[in-house]
């Protein structure tokens, strides 16, 4: 009969962590929750009050940029803490673990290495993807409800990632690089900055590299007279965009391709942590 | 239930990438049957930690099998309890939730009571953390949360080192009682071969990756003699193990062949003079109950 490493005993032990997580995840669902409420009511106001009845208006320093601040700290939060926790997850746990040899402690508690590491996994990645979700949801709410004609557009690079499915995702790329790291590695710190390196990195690949990959629209026009492109659209450069509509469809794609490098990643550290140990 | 605790074939372990790789073990095979308490020596870096950890399955082999409780050591898991050199407990957890994961981690086999009473022989707070503990005292609950698994099979790497000569003596006891009690196979390591004299009944001496004597302590010891002979002596056809000349004596440590002559006053050596002439001479021919029976047929 062999034990699994059950959720409690996880998170008993990685509580610094979960601390942290919670501490974030809060901060930002409060920062949304105020772009949507208060945020956003003081931002129209102060925008009709200044430039409702006179254009071009000026504005500085007031309820509008507050609320632009608010929401840009999100977007940037939401697209990296996620990351930075989960490869902490990965790297440092199970790096840690190694380094100091409580991963030998807990598999000679009856606990096999595979399923330690399914532990190791399962739990952290149940708990980022829900309150990413969470995260995206509300963020999707502010951005939804945005009334102010400024700053807010699908195609933004940080308001596209936090907007959609690649958000979740890509924490647990983070988590399943970081975990591999930490195997490879057995050192806690250089295997978590691996782990969130590398998995930034794949991200802003994959993020540029997708429209590319997506069949796109051509407006009419050349180089020497310019392009006549619609309003609302994902530029490529020369003419070429990607419409609104294609918002899901690049959403989908790159999340498919961080989850099946996520995949790949947890496939490598499962075959070599079985490899190593008998 | 099984007569065989360990049972190593041509064992190896090679550590380290191909050109500057080093064997830790190498063609290691030896039998420990079930209810022993043996002890395993050998000098620094002789492979002793290896074997432990190749009988536990934290590492998989180079080469060879080893065969735990009558299975795989991955499927013994379970049944084996495992104590390192340097006793990882996690740090962040106090006395009171480390057993509370051993309960956790072996469900319907965690014996609390015993766990506890090792822990509260060292007369320790159990809410006071792993990290702000003493060596010996983390010696401690990392032997409760053994022993606290009510194991078939006790695996132990240098349990003894951090513990001062009182609580060496009452864990000693404790890890006898429960030999005793329940049947357990004790292995442990050390280098301090007098402190194994008194508890243990079997001997595995491990000199560079191999293994140079293995067998019930007893049989060892009568299976060896000290010799005392006029210099010049041949000793042939008895195996010298060891000889020293002085003056017109020599002295030696034999592994007689056939019967002694009576004038060179033999002796049976201790267990440390035995260990100690093998380890002094590492050319010395291996005797493990594999050899012996090839020599009998």
């Amino acid at each position: 009969m062999t034990a699994t490493l059950p959720a409690p005993t996880v998170l008993r032990l990685h509580r610094t962590a979960l601390t942290g997580w919670l501490v974030a995840f809060t901060a930002v669902a409060a920062l949304l929750l105020w772009a949507y409420g208060p945020g956003a009511d003081a931002a129209v106001a102060e925008w009709n009050r200044l430039c409702a009845r006179q254009r071009p208006c000026t504005w500085g320093g007031g309820s509008i940029m507050n609320y632009y601040r608010a929401f840009t700290l999100a977007e940037f939060l939401i697209l990296w803490i996620p990351g930075l926790v989960a490869a902490w997850a990965g790297a440092a746990l199970i790096g840690r673990e190694l380094e100091n040899g409580t991963a030998r402690l807990a598999w000679t508690q009856g606990v096999t290495p595979t399923r330690w590491l399914a532990a190791k996994l399962t739990v952290p990645a149940v708990l980022l993807t829900a309150g990413t979700t969470v995260l995206v949801l509300l963020h999707r709410l502010a951005y939804d409800t945005n009334t102010l004609p400024m700053g807010w557009t699908w195609d933004r690079d940080n308001t596209f990632g936090t907007n959609g499915t690649t958000a979740i995702a890509w924490p647990l790329l983070a988590l399943a690089v970081g975990a591999f790291a930490g195997l490879l590695l057995r050192r806690a710190l250089p295997a978590l900055a691996v782990g969130f390196l590398v998995a930034g990195t794949v991200r802003i690949l994959v993020h540029e590299t997708t429209p590319h990959l997506w069949p796109h629209e051509t407006a009419a026009g050349d180089a020497k007279n310019g392009y006549r492109t619609p309003v609302n659209v994902m530029n490529l450069g020369e003419g070429t965009y990607h419409p609104a509509s294609h918002f899901w469809p690049l959403q989908l794609v790159e999340t498919g391709f961080a989850l099946a490098i996520t995949a790949a990643a947890v496939t490598t550290a499962f075959w070599l942590l079985r490899r190593r140990t008998a | 239930m099984t007569d065989t605790a360990i049972e190593a074939d041509a064992l190896a372990k090679r550590f380290g990438r191909l050109g500057r790789a080093t064997w830790a073990l190498r063609d290691c095979s030896f039998r420990l049957p079930a209810g022993r308490v043996c002890a395993v020596v050998g000098p620094n870096g002789a492979g002793k930690s290896t074997l432990l950890a190749l009988a536990a399955g934290l590492t998989a082999p180079t080469g060879g099998t080893v065969t735990v409780l009558g299975t795989t050591p991955g499927a013994a898991r379970a049944r084996v309890g495992f104590v390192a050199q340097d006793k990882p407990l996690y740090p962040q957890l106090s006395i009171a939730e480390t057993l509370r994961m051993g309960a956790d981690l072996n469900p319907g086999h965690w014996d609390a009571a015993a766990a506890q009473r090792v822990v509260a022989g060292g007369d320790l707070d159990p809410k006071k953390r792993i990290r702000s503990l003493s060596g010996g005292q983390r010696t401690r609950v990392a032997l409760a949360l053994a022993l606290g698994k009510r194991p078939e099979l006790l695996l132990m790497d240098e349990p003894m080192a951090d513990l001062d000569p009182l609580a060496r003596h009452e864990l000693m006891g404790v890890l006898m009682a429960q030999a005793a009690e329940h049947g357990t196979t004790i292995v442990m390591s050390s280098h301090v071969v007098a402190e194994l004299e008194d508890s243990c009944d079997h001997l595995l001496l491990i000199g560079e990756g191999r293994v140079r004597l293995a067998g019930e302590i007893d049989e060892l010891l009568e299976g060896h003699a000290r010799v005392s002979a006029p210099a010049q002596s041949d000793l042939s056809p008895h195996t010298v193990i060891e000889s020293r000349t002085t003056g017109r004596q020599v002295s030696a440590l034999v592994r007689p062949v056939g019967t002694l002559r009576a004038d060179w006053q033999g002796g049976t050596p201790s267990l440390e003079e035995l260990v100690l002439s093998y380890l002094r001479n590492p050319e010395a021919p291996a005797l493990t109950p594999a050899k012996s029976e090839e020599f009998s047929a």
